[in-house]
Order: C-alpha cells, then structure tokens, then sequence
C-alpha cells in the first residue's frame, strides 16, 4: 500500500542541520511521496472507475470511490503526502466534486517537475509556471464554459448524473440527480440567490430496501420510533407539533436532593403527587390542542418515564422522543416553530403545523414521517435506502457530491463539457500558449500542458479502452476545432461529449485547476525537511 | 593539579579555542539552515513536528523555524534568541539577523586563525557597524508629510515583505490588504484590533477586508438574524442555575411537590438573571460559557440575540472593538459599560455561517478574512501578513524608508569599506571582514534565486561605486535594476534592528572562551 511506501524518513531527535547536498533529494523524495498518493487514487477516476476497499483500524469496512474519503481514511504520515490528502479536502469544500481529478492533476503535474527539476531549472521558475499555467487554464475553461440558468431544470439534473455516474451507485443516477436538483433549488432562498446552505438538506439513512426506494421528502422524517408504551397513535392528521426542550418527569433539581420518606402513607402520597405532577404538565400541553411532541434528548435526568409515556398516550398525543440537540435547529426551521424550554411558555404560537404525521414501516425498521407541513422553512429531507450498510453509506456520499455539484451550479452558473474534454482543449490551448512565452516558462508550460493529458489518459484506462489511441485521437478531433470532443466511455469512442449530456460546473475544474497548481507549487519550495517538538 | 575535581559528575568545561570554534560552528549551522528561505525566491522548510500527531508546518518565516528547532548548542541558542527579538520587535526580517550575525562569526573565524585578538575584532565591528548605520541614515527618504506618497511607501514595503512569503502572488491584493488595515489603525501599534479569520477553502485571492468584526459563532434559536443600532453586552457568566458549591450540600424534602418547588426556584433564579441581563437595555447578548436551552427562549421571546459558548480571545476582543466591558454580574446596570456597534448580521462564507458586527464603536478594528487551499496554506499565510502588519505598524510611527533588493547592505558595506582604508592598525581588517559579511546577504539571495552571484554581486559593488546609485538585485529578470523604479522597499527600523542586533549576537558569542555545561539534574532520584 502506499501508506507504506511513503514512510517518512525517520531522523534523529536532535537533528538541527541538514546539509545542502541532501535539498535536492528531500524535494524529489517529497514528489514521489505525493505522486504515490496520487497513483493510489488513480484507478478511481472517472465512471468506470474502480472502488477501493479500505479497512480501518477499528475493524470497520468502507467501500467507495470517493478521493476525498479514500485520501482521509488512508493515514498516511509524509508530510508531503499529507498535504495531497488536504488538498483533496480543499476540492471537497470548494466544489464537492472532482476530489480524485484534483489528485490526479497534482501528481501529473509532480511528474513533470521531476523532469524539469532534473534537467537543472530551478525550482522557483517552474513554481511561477504552473502559477501562469493555473491563470491561463481558468481563462480557457472559462471561455468554453455555457451559461446556464437555475430554471434549466435539465441541465442541473445532466451534471448531477455525470456526478453520480462515476460512483458505485452509477445506475442510479437517474433518480438521485433529479433528487439532489430538487432539494438543492428548493433550499434556495430567494432573498440571496446565490448562496446555498447545504445543512438544509438532510440525509436520513435507513437500511433496507433498495438505492431504488430513494426519496425526496416534502418535509421532515425521523430514523426513530414513535414511542409505543400503552399504544399512542402513531398517524395524526391535521398535526399541532411542539419541540420541546424540557422533560416529562418527575422533577429533578439541580442541587442534590432526597425526599425523606419515613412511613408508609407518605408513599402512597409521593406517588399521587409524581402523577399529579405529571399530569398537569400534559395537561397544559393538551389545552394549546397540541398532538404531537418531539422531545429533546436529555443527559441530565430522563426526558420521558413510563408514567408520562402513559399518560401522554391517554391524551392521544404522538411522541417522537431522544431527538438530538444539534438537530433541534434543523426541525423548527422546518416546522416554523419554536422551540419551547419550559412547560410555562407553552403556546398555541409557538407550535408547527403540519397535514400528517405518521409512523411508517420500511424493512425491519420504522420511520416518522411529518408531510405537509404549513409555511414550510427552506429545507428538504432526503430519504436514502440501501440493501446494506456499505451500499448505503456510499450513496449518502455520493448524493453528497451530487448536491455540491448542483451547489456549485448555484454558485457560479457556467457548465462545462465533462469526459476529458476540457483537458484535453486546456493542454491544447496552453502548448500553443507556451510557444510564444520565451526562455524557461515556455519550456515549463509545455510539459504542464502535456502533463493535462493525464485526465482523459486515466479515464480511458480506466475504461479498459486503449489510452493512446483515445488520447491521440482526442487531440486530433480539438485540433479541428471540435471544443467539446470527449471521451464517451459508454461507446468507448469519441464523441460530443456535451451531446451526450456529459456536463459538470465550471467550478469543478477551475478549481481542481487552481487547487492542483497551488498545492505542486508549496510542495516545489519546500527545500527541507526540519523534524522539531 | 591534573585529576583536581572542580566540576560536578558530568559537568563538561570546554576551554579558549575549542569553546570558540563550538560556538562558531553551531552559530553558523543555524545561520546555514534558514539561509536557503531568504530573499523573494527563497525556500520553505517542512517542520514535522515529533509530538504527538506529527503535525506538520510548511514556513518560510525564519523565527518560526528557528523557535520549533531542537537546540543543544549555546551559541545557536544566542541566534535564536536575536531572530525572536527582531520578531517581537519588528516583525520582519527574522532570517536576514541570523544570517548576518552568522556571516559576522564566519568572518571573524578567518581573523581569529590570523591571530587578531578577539576584542579587537569586536572595537573594529562596532565601529563598523556605528558608521553602516550614518550610512543608511544619510540615504533615508522620509514621505510623511506627504499622504499620498506615504501611502504608496506603504504599500511598496508591504509588497517587499510579503514577496518572499507564500502571498507572493497576489502580493499586491495582499499588501492593499495589510496597508488599509493598519492606516485604520491610526498609528498605534496595537495589532490585537486586527482580527485575522482563517477558512478553509476558496483560494488566497478570495481572501478580504472587513471592517469591523466578525464571530465565528451562531445565533440562538428563534433569534433576530439581524439586528440594527445594537446594543451589546459582552459577558463571561454561568447561564445555568447557581449552583451551591458546597460539597455534599443537599436538600431534604418529604414531598414530590416540594422537589417541583424547588426546580422552579431554580428555574426562577434563572429567569432573574435573564431578566436582569434583559433589563439593561441590550438588544444582543454575548455570553463566553454555555447558554441553556431555557435561558436561550427568554431570549428570543425577549427579542434579543444570545450568542453563546464564544472563545476567550472572540469576547475580549469584542468588548474592546464595541468599547464594551466584559461583565459577570448584572445587579448595577448602570455601572456595566455596553458595547455599541450599527448592524449586527448572520453572513455566509465558504460553507459557514457567521455573525458580522459592523460600525462598530473603535473605528479602528477591523478583520481579514483569510481564504486558501489548505491550513498549511492558512497558517502560513496568516504568519506571512503577520510579518507585514507589523512591519507596516512600525512604519507608521517610524516613517524613515529605505530601498531593498540588497541595495541597503551594498551602501553600508561601501561606506564601512572606506572606513577600513581610513583607520589604522588591526581594526581595519575587522572592519573590512564587516563589509564583507554584509555583502554576503546580497550574495544569498542571488543564490537563492538561482543565478551566478560571485558576477551579480561584482555588478553591484561597481555599480554602487557610482554616487547615488540605486542600484540592486532584481531576482525576477535575474539582472540589476533601479530599485527606485522597481518600487522595492524596506523600513529603515527593520534594517536598522538588523544590523545592531547581528552586530551585538556576534560580539557576545566573540567574547566567550569557556562553554561550561552544568550536570544534568538527575530525574532517577525522585522515583
């Protein structure tokens, strides 16, 4: 594995000095840390690309085809090494997307300067060409880039698919893109078009069921039973829902306390009063007509007994219980509700409305389902179903990619031709570029431009297609001027790749681009190795 | 007299010369080690950190490298300690005083062999380094009574410091950056009113200015996401019940109702403080510690914006942006001084939510938003505009400009070498060995760049023979330019500290001939 090959090389704990003859050798050694990082993710590129099993120190099994997940799962300890998993995590924050591509370039790229290194230019130089290089690359992409408008339904839906397309859920795609389009356009807040919060979309997991029965909810819907002691309902139409922050138990202080009890009809008088108690508070629920309670989860003391189960079950009230803190903010501004800390600010206008909500059976498990709520927030829920643990987890991933895909759309609304097509015309362009620079750069231009290549390369490999022939023939077909000639992995020939509804955002690749050139040129400088505290 | 014992157990003396050479061959491995990071085209050093998690650093900054280094020799230690000087002083040129100093103590190392005496060495580098200084002072521009001029003086010393950092690239965006913020600032030198942000993500164009202040925090439930002519007090206070702190303090009761008593007393104190918090006018609360849930609703039926669990750093800057006071009881409104600001708003960057307080009372305070690939890049980046600030805050006050490229050092080794021919006796060969050692800096970062020194630095030397000239190393084309026209500059004070501070770290380490190590103390007694 690589995690082995790129070993750091271990030094001596008082080791301050380094002398000069060793700086050519710890760059090269830092370049072929990062390229072997690179080659390792390699083979997942694109949507024939392979996956990668990764199994952790903690017994767990992964399977996915994320960079950005392999990169973090794999430890690796080169300093080098590492700053290529960052620079796969920088892609995911960035644009989501494009987590191997980035990779990929950057270890291209790596590769070059080896030759470029060996043949005595100095590293500063080449450092600044990639920067030009990097510039250059998001004006061409730019150029080829089509405008697209959030109304163009179609064309989010086509680069979500290519999304979806190189990973495990790959046939599939036809559904979850138009799921993550949906959720994305309707978390949109008008107010500022441009800006997309993605913790408005929820993923809720649910094993069971196939990547099939995946679905868009209208609404909220909890991994949870309805609570069942003493049969509560578990479907309430024309629903009044109260988030609560406090409990239905018996009191508790927060000073230490004991009730002295010291004979028995004192006993018997305890218990009447923990139900009264109890009862008054479910009472107060009940006059603002609230029927449904979504409890908080409490560390503290129990935010629900038995008894209050009961009781609340009597007043045909439907009980969500153990929901968690953090979810709390997600749920009310779903609901259009408050969230109510104490029995005494109970409410009428402090409640949600929706149409149902109901308790629904799938698989072996149960879900809570909340539809049709009144003045719905910007948020939407995101049902994934799976047949096992791994299948589900990797599509959550992907669907995650999927959504920053269109995200990135948002963002920034240009698409662009996917299947190596603007590699191919970016290595194009740049060595025609690179002609007119003079001295060093245009030298250093030239091999970046051809160390592009390295994509639509890949992406026939992985295809199990005849790279050379790909490639060649691409670049025959840009240099008669087809801009958007790709790869078509499909017909395992060349094609309008745009033509065949292969689009991806603009975002993805200029970004991939600049990340790529921007992490190369930190890993070129550095010149040594310091082991400190 | 031989097997007297003066020394403790393991108690090492090492005496005249090879004390001597121990010093100058460990001042000049460190001086060698951050050698290569000097000058535009310089290198960064990985620093792998041995701790726990092998974090790792990429730098260029030389106190940064130098401050993590594992350290046994005395003499190194001497330079470390002049490049953190310069960094608390100055904030820039760190590499360049070690590198001088230890250029001083390779120079003197020669003299040392021919015999000189080591404090004739020291008379001739003091005045050497007495009359490099009348040197740089009789070519100072000083532009203060200028605004304009001052300004683009700014920016151009901004520009210089920042181009042989990471920023290199976007230099200019950068040193705008830096330059707004410290005229902001109005001439104190006071930085903690410049809050730089790091977020991941985006690219180091993306990064920004803000003024005023931005918390990385969110906005209670149910609260205003925006609130104009705020009123804030800034707190460092437990919002849950007070608790008795007594150990096994307890409460017996003998009824269920009493314990639900007691719970709403709780509950009533709480309500108490919140209403005592509420009745000092605020519309936003900013609290250090946890608020709870409860508290948290009076709040936002309150219609005020509680913003809880805030780091330390986040709330004593706040209450000195907002002119507020940090308070932690709340019975005497009138005596709690509230911070002010115009618009407090809920913004967006990369992927997180922040709240932006703006118009804020110290016109003074504003943020830089940091965007960049990684946290290697963040950090580094954060050291690079660091090192700008300072130097430009210094400028403020000190407006006395030189310009760079290596032109500083060539004019005082010009001078100094005059000096040389005019003194008599022994003391000239130190001093010639000074304007040797100075010339040494335009060498590195000739070297550096990867172009032929011995030629360029020839160049240079018949170039400055010239009166006025204003001649330097361009590293971009690799020739000589008019640093004037180039628009390179450095502050006179950074220069000048460099120039004392070597001088004075080469001197003490001079004058040592006895290295006595004391005995470890022994850790096996205590177990």
């Amino acid at each position: 594995m690589a995690a082995t090959a790129v070993q750091a090389p271990r030094s001596g704990k008082t080791e301050s000095y380094v002398d000069n003859k060793r700086k050519d050798d710890i760059r090269m050694a830092n370049i072929k840390a990062a390229r072997s990082v690179a080659d390792a993710v390699r083979t997942s590129l694109g949507p024939k690309g392979m996956d990668k099993m990764i199994s952790t120190a903690s017994g767990e099994v992964i399977i996915t085809n994320d960079g950005a997940t392999i990169l973090n799962k794999m430890e690796v300890l080169q300093p080098a090494a590492k700053m290529l998993v960052e620079l796969s995590k920088s892609q995911d924050v960035v644009a989501g997307d494009g987590t191997t591509t980035v990779v990929v370039i950057a270890g291209a790229f790596l590769k070059q300067c080896q030759t470029l290194l060996h043949a005595g230019i100095h590293p500063t130089v080449v450092s600044d060409s990639i920067y030009k290089v990097s510039l250059k690359s998001v004006e061409v992409l730019t150029a080829m880039a089509v405008p697209v408008e959030l109304s163009d339904r179609d064309s989010l839906v086509k680069s979500a698919s290519t999304s979806l397309n190189s990973k495990v859920v790959s046939q599939y795609s036809s559904l979850l893109a138009p799921i993550a389009v949906d959720s994305v356009l309707s978390v949109v807040d008008p107010a500022k078009p441009d800006l997309v919060d993605l913790r408005d979309v929820k993923i809720v997991k649910k094993l069971g069921g196939t990547v099939d029965d995946t679905e868009l909810v209208k609404g909220l819907v909890f991994d949870k039973k309805v609570s069942h002691a003493a049969g509560g309902p578990t479907r309430v139409e024309n629903a009044k829902i109260a988030v609560i922050q406090f409990q239905i138990s018996p009191p508790k202080t927060d000073i230490e306390q004991s009730i002295v009890v010291s004979d028995y009809t004192q006993m018997d008088r305890i218990l009447k009063e923990e139900r009264n108690y109890i009862l008054s508070m479910i009472k107060k629920i009940k006059a603002t007509g609230c029927n449904v309670l979504l409890i908080q989860k409490s560390i503290l003391r129990d935010a629900v007994t038995d008894l209050s189960l009961h009781y609340l079950a009597k007043a045909k009230i439907l009980v969500v219980k153990d929901v968690e803190r953090d979810d709390i903010e997600f749920i009310t501004k779903t609901l259009n509700c408050l969230p109510i800390a104490n029995i005494e600010h109970f409410r009428a206008e402090k409640l949600g409305y929706a149409d149902v909500v109901e308790e629904v059976s799938l698989g072996d498990g149960k879900i809570v389902k909340i539809t049709g709520i009144k003045d719905m927030g910007r948020t939407t829920t995101v049902l994934v179903r799976g047949s096992n643990q791994l299948v589900l987890d990797e599509a959550e991933r992907s669907l995650h990619d999927a959504l920053c895909v269109v995200r990135c759309l948002v963002n920034k609304r240009f698409l662009i031709a996917g299947g190596g097509a603007p590699e191919i015309e970016l290595s194009r362009q740049l060595g025609a570029w690179s002609k007119v620079l003079q001295g060093m750069e245009g030298f250093c231009v030239k091999s970046f431009a051809e160390a592009l290549e390295v994509v639509p390369y890949t992406l026939a490999e992985n295809a199990g297609l005849n790279p050379i022939t790909i490639v060649t023939e691409l670049r025959n077909r840009h240099a008669q001027g087809e801009l958007n000639a790709g790869i078509n992995v499909r017909k395992g020939q060349i094609t309008n790749i745009l033509e065949e509804n292969v689009v991806q955002p603009l975002l993805v690749s200029t970004s991939a681009i600049t990340l790529a050139a921007e992490c190369v040129r930190m890993i070129l400088k550095i010149d040594d190795i310091v082991t400190v505290r | 007299m031989a097997g007297e014992k003066l020394f403790k157990d393991e108690a090492t003396e090492e005496k005249g010369e090879r004390a001597r050479m121990a010093s100058f061959v460990g001042a000049m491995a460190i001086a060698d080690l951050v050698k290569t990071t000097l000058g535009p085209k310089g290198m960064d050093k990985i620093l792998q950190s041995t701790g726990r998690g092998h974090s790792v650093t990429v730098t260029n900054d030389g106190a940064t490298i130098l401050k993590s280094l594992h350290i046994d020799n005395p003499a190194a230690k001497v330079l470390i300690d002049i490049s953190k000087v310069q960094d608390d002083e100055v904030g820039d040129g760190t590499t360049s005083v070690v590198v001088l100093a230890g250029e001083l103590l390779r120079e003197a190392e020669k003299l040392v062999g021919s015999k000189i005496h080591p404090m004739t060495i020291i008379s001739g580098y003091r005045m050497a380094a007495e009359c490099a200084r009348r040197a740089l002072l009789d070519r100072v521009k000083d532009n203060k009574d200028d605004a304009e001029k001052f300004r683009s003086d700014l920016m151009r010393i901004a520009m210089t410091t920042l181009s042989s950092k990471i920023l290199s690239q976007d230099k200019e965006h950068f040193a705008k950056l830096a330059v707004d913020a410290v005229m902001k600032l109005k001439g104190s030198t006071n930085l903690e009113s410049i809050q730089i942000i790091k977020k991941a993500g985006g690219s180091l164009k993306d990064s920004f200015l803000d003024e005023g202040f931005i918390l990385d925090k969110k906005i209670g439930l149910g609260q205003p996401k925006r609130i104009e002519n705020a009123n804030i007090l800034v707190a460092n206070t437990a919002m849950d019940t007070d608790k008795v702190k007594i150990y096994g303090a307890r409460v017996r009761v003998d009824s269920m109702a009493k314990v639900a008593q007691i719970e709403g007393a709780e509950k009533e104190k709480m309500r108490e403080k919140v209403q005592k918090i509420i009745g000092h006018g605020i519309n936003c609360f900013v609290n250090r510690q946890l608020i709870y849930n409860f508290p948290e609703e009076l709040f936002a039926d309150a219609g005020i914006l509680a913003i809880e669990h805030a780091d330390f750093d986040g709330i004593e800057r706040l209450a000195l942006v907002t002119g507020g006071e940090i308070a932690s009881t709340f019975d005497n409104p009138e005596s709690v001084k509230l911070g002010h600001c115009k618009l407090i708003e809920e913004i967006m960057i990369g992927e997180d939510k922040l709240i932006h307080f703006s118009g804020v009372e110290m016109g003074q305070a504003c943020t830089i938003v940091l965007r960049g690939a990684s946290f290697h890049v963040l950090d580094e980046a954060e050291r690079s505009l660091h090192d700008a600030l300072c130097v430009l805050s210094q400028t403020v006050n000190d407006s006395r400009v030189l310009l760079g490229g290596g032109w500083p050092e060539m004019v005082m080794a010009k001078a100094v070498d005059e000096l040389a021919r005019k003194t008599p006796g022994k003391k000239s060969h130190a001093i010639e060995a000074f304007s040797r050692a100075l010339v040494a800096i335009p060498t590195t970062i000739a070297d550096n760049a990867g172009l032929d020194s011995a030629e360029l630095v020839a160049q240079l030397r018949a170039e400055h023979h010239k009166e006025d000239s204003n001649a330097g190393i361009d590293v971009i084309t690799g020739s000589l330019g008019d640093m004037s026209e180039l628009g390179i500059s450095e502050a006179f004070k950074v220069k000048q500290a460099v120039l004392l501070s070597a001088t004075e770290a080469a001197e003490m380490i001079l004058r040592v001939d006895e290295i006595i190590t004391c005995a470890p103390r022994r850790r096996e007694d205590r177990m």
